[in-house]
């Protein structure tokens, strides 16, 4: 391990630095590559949306635009002992999908964080095992003692893992889990 | 397509023909009762109206005589001579002339002069006696051919070209309904009839919005006023400059924009322009400039209220900001100026150190940006600190306002068409009786199956549990909506009110939830989904227990 940090420091300033936002979602950190997020605000007043799964929180409008707002903790069942349900003042990530904005909602402010891009390893295989399945983790990031799971959006957002959005596709879903 | 010309003319025609009417039934009377105020004011005020409507029109020549005839009553009517003697026939003949000229324009002839009418009003003016050969005779040579005519245009209330609005959206959505179960079927007959229904229906919705179009101007031209108003309360300077009147628009965006550019102009004149000592001393011309524009962008309208005055000073909005506890001084300062001026829309916020009567009357911009929001529209901000602001307002050409019935539902506002809503009743629980596991209610002698909404709308999708009454307490808002004959009763918690609403399309990836037409924002910036009662009624009869 020493050896390969320091080839890492090595290349730092060869390369391009990544740039991520860095949030956490249950106990872990996650970070979405900088270009996709296109704003971060408070959470806005959300308007719950019947006949969507507990884990679409709603519409919001965020500066006349109407988006989704979705809670990847809900979704992906990352929710821990320690953390109860979303309250008080959350902020919303507004993330640039293919064709439309979505909002994430989390609990802290998610703060930026520049990283070698070789520091971004390739997801290992143990990973499919957790609920976030690894088709959405582009890869891991380490930073000194941090592990930082980078989410490629733009393959979580697709309409088609939306559509998992429809009640019946949930309740199927989770039926199999159990 | 008729050209803007063509159509300028035939507004300058009816209102002429109309003017024309009025002048004559005016002068009738004051022949009977010479001292008439009403009708000389009247006579007056159309003759005036004649006079900038021809002249604007470039025929000149009606121009002339109504120029002088609104010579002669501005002297009869602020009483330098009475409406009596030689006078009287010359302006009658003066308004048959008028109605003679106004019919030629009508026929797209050339207008000719008038030369002995005219040489007799000049008369009539200075004093002198007009020289009157055989007028009785050329005036009953006129009555004789006069031609009733009804005017070309005819004038609609916007409500009922909002009704056909409506309709014409529920033609479009059951035309694609339709267009998708052609091609299910497949049949060449079907599918080439169904296209041509498109066309047709795509036409009518055309032809409908196309009606609903107004020139921006008619706003526009209230301005003039309003600026000088507010300027010379402000004690400031100002020469307007408008642009693009013809351009057109929806009315009712232009009615919806009404309050928001009023309050823009009132801002770039209270807070915008300096006063003339601060400007020459600042080395610009004393005399502020304010430009309204108008100019289409595509499928959009731009309007730009522009002043010369100092800027916004992005400074000050950031320590303002700070002060106001919205940012952190850190957050502030990090921020780029398109994001400072997007401070200026958040409710409550002001830089104007002092409060205005014009200006500063705690409505701010965000009230602004809510309307336009509402419109599907942007707003813009530029600003040149010292050399001036530019606003700009992106708004749709045209838009469906909708009648909708608002009403909470757990907490949150919704919206149902008033197309769909058939009636609003308040009915005691006990007046609702459990038929079959569904709640019925008799409603003027109508049995109507009846839902919570809140059940209906539950995350699952399984049958509905057989209602029960002992939920019910007390006196239960429906709304009884009506598709397709087929009639449902919702109980909501609460009605709160009826009011136009503009639809807005439910955004990926929730749009294939069918169960909501859109949403709308409420004016408060709430958002507001609005229901579908075509597919309510369906999810309805898929869940009756």
């Amino acid at each position: 391990m020493p050896e390969n940090q320091a080839a890492d420091k090595k290349t730092f300033k060869a390369e391009a630095p990544v740039q991520l936002i860095v949030f956490r979602l249950g106990g872990e950190e996650y970070g979405i590559r900088i270009e996709q997020v296109k704003e971060v605000t408070l959470t806005p007043e959300i308007a719950r949306m019947p006949k969507t799964p507990p884990f679409v929180k709603g519409i919001a409008n965020l500066r006349g635009d109407i988006i989704a707002i979705i809670d990847l903790e809900e979704r992906f069942r990352l929710r821990s002992t320690g953390n109860g349900p979303l309250t008080g003042s959350t902020y919303t990530m507004a993330l640039e999908a293919k064709d439309y904005t979505i909002g994430i909602i989390v609990r802290e402010v998610p703060q930026p964080l520049s990283l070698p891009a070789s520091s971004i390893e390739k997801t290992p295989e143990f990973i499919q095992d957790l609920n976030v399945h690894d088709k959405y983790i582009e890869g891991i990031a380490r930073l000194d003692n941090r592990i930082i799971i980078v989410l490629d959006m733009l393959k979580l957002l697709t309409p088609e893992e939306i559509m998992q959005l429809k009640p019946k596709a949930t309740s199927s879903a989770a039926a199999e889990r159990r | 397509m008729k050209s803007r010309e063509q159509e300028y003319r035939e507004l300058f025609m009816a209102e002429a023909l109309e003017a024309y009417d009025a002048m004559s039934q005016h002068m009738s009377v004051l022949e009977k009762r010479p001292g008439d105020e009403a009708a000389l004011n009247e006579v007056f005020r159309l003759l005036h109206n004649l006079k900038a409507n021809a002249r604007a029109m470039g025929y000149n020549e009606i121009g002339e005589v109504a120029h002088r005839m609104e010579t002669i009553f501005g002297q009869i009517r602020s009483k330098e001579r009475p409406f009596a003697g030689s006078m009287v026939p010359v302006l009658f003949s003066g308004i048959d002339v008028l109605g003679g000229m106004i019919r030629t324009v009508g026929a797209n002839q050339a207008l000719t002069e008038n030369l002995p009418l005219i040489e007799n009003l000049d008369r009539v003016i200075a004093g002198e006696e007009p020289v009157l050969e055989e007028d009785s005779e050329v005036g009953s040579e006129e009555d004789a051919t006069r031609k009733l005519e009804l005017s070309d245009l005819v004038y609609i209330p916007i409500k009922k070209l909002d009704h056909l609005l409506n309709l014409v959206g529920e033609l479009i959505i059951d035309r694609d309904r339709v267009l998708t179960l052609a091609q299910e079927v497949g049949d060449p007959t079907l599918l080439s009839v169904t296209a041509h229904l498109s066309r047709l229906a795509d036409d009518l919705q055309y032809s409908v919005m196309d009606a609903r179009l107004v020139g921006v101007g008619t706003l526009f031209n209230k301005f003039p006023r309003v600026v000088r108003d507010v300027a010379s309360a402000e004690q400031k300077q100002v020469e307007l400059t408008i642009s693009g009147q013809d351009i057109q628009i929806d009315r009712n965006i232009l009615q919806i924009i009404t309050d928001s550019l009023l309050h823009l102009v009132r801002n770039a004149i209270g807070h915008g322009l300096e006063t003339s000592e601060e400007r020459t001393k600042a080395g610009k011309p004393a005399i502020g400039q304010l430009t309204l524009s108008a100019q289409t962008d595509r499928d959009n309208v731009l309007i730009r209220i522009t002043d010369d005055g100092r800027g916004i000073d992005v400074e000050r909005v950031r320590r303002k900001a700070v002060e106001r506890g919205v940012l952190s001084r850190d957050a502030a300062s990090r921020l780029s100026e398109a994001e400072v001026y997007t401070l200026l829309f958040e409710a409550g916020f002001s830089t104007a150190e002092q409060v205005t009567e014009i200006s500063g009357r705690g409505v701010g911009l965000d009230v602004v940006k809510l309307a336009i929001d509402s419109l599907g529209g942007q707003l813009g901000v530029e600003s040149k600190l010292g050399a001036g602001t530019t606003f700009t307002l992106v708004l749709p050409t045209s838009i469906a306002v909708k009648g909708a019935l608002l009403f909470e539902l757990e907490g949150h506002p919704y919206a149902l068409p008033l197309m769909h809503t058939d009636s609003v009743v308040s009915l005691q629980s006990d007046r609702l009786h459990v038929v079959g596991g569904t709640l019925l209610a008799k409603v003027l002698s109508e049995n109507i199956p009846v839902v919570r909404l809140a059940d209906l709308l539950s995350d699952h999708d399984d049958a509905l549990l057989p209602a029960d009454r002992s939920k019910l307490v007390g006196a239960q808002d429906i709304i009884i909506t009506s598709y397709n004959g087929r009639k449902l009763g919702l109980i909501v918690d609460r009605f709160l009110r009826q009011q136009d609403i503009v639809i807005k399309p439910v955004s990926q990836p929730l749009d294939m939830i069918d169960l909501f037409g859109g949403v709308t924002l409420l004016g408060s910036g709430q958002v507001c989904l609005v229901l579908d009662v075509p597919a309510l009624t369906r999810l309805f009869l898929a869940r009756r227990p």
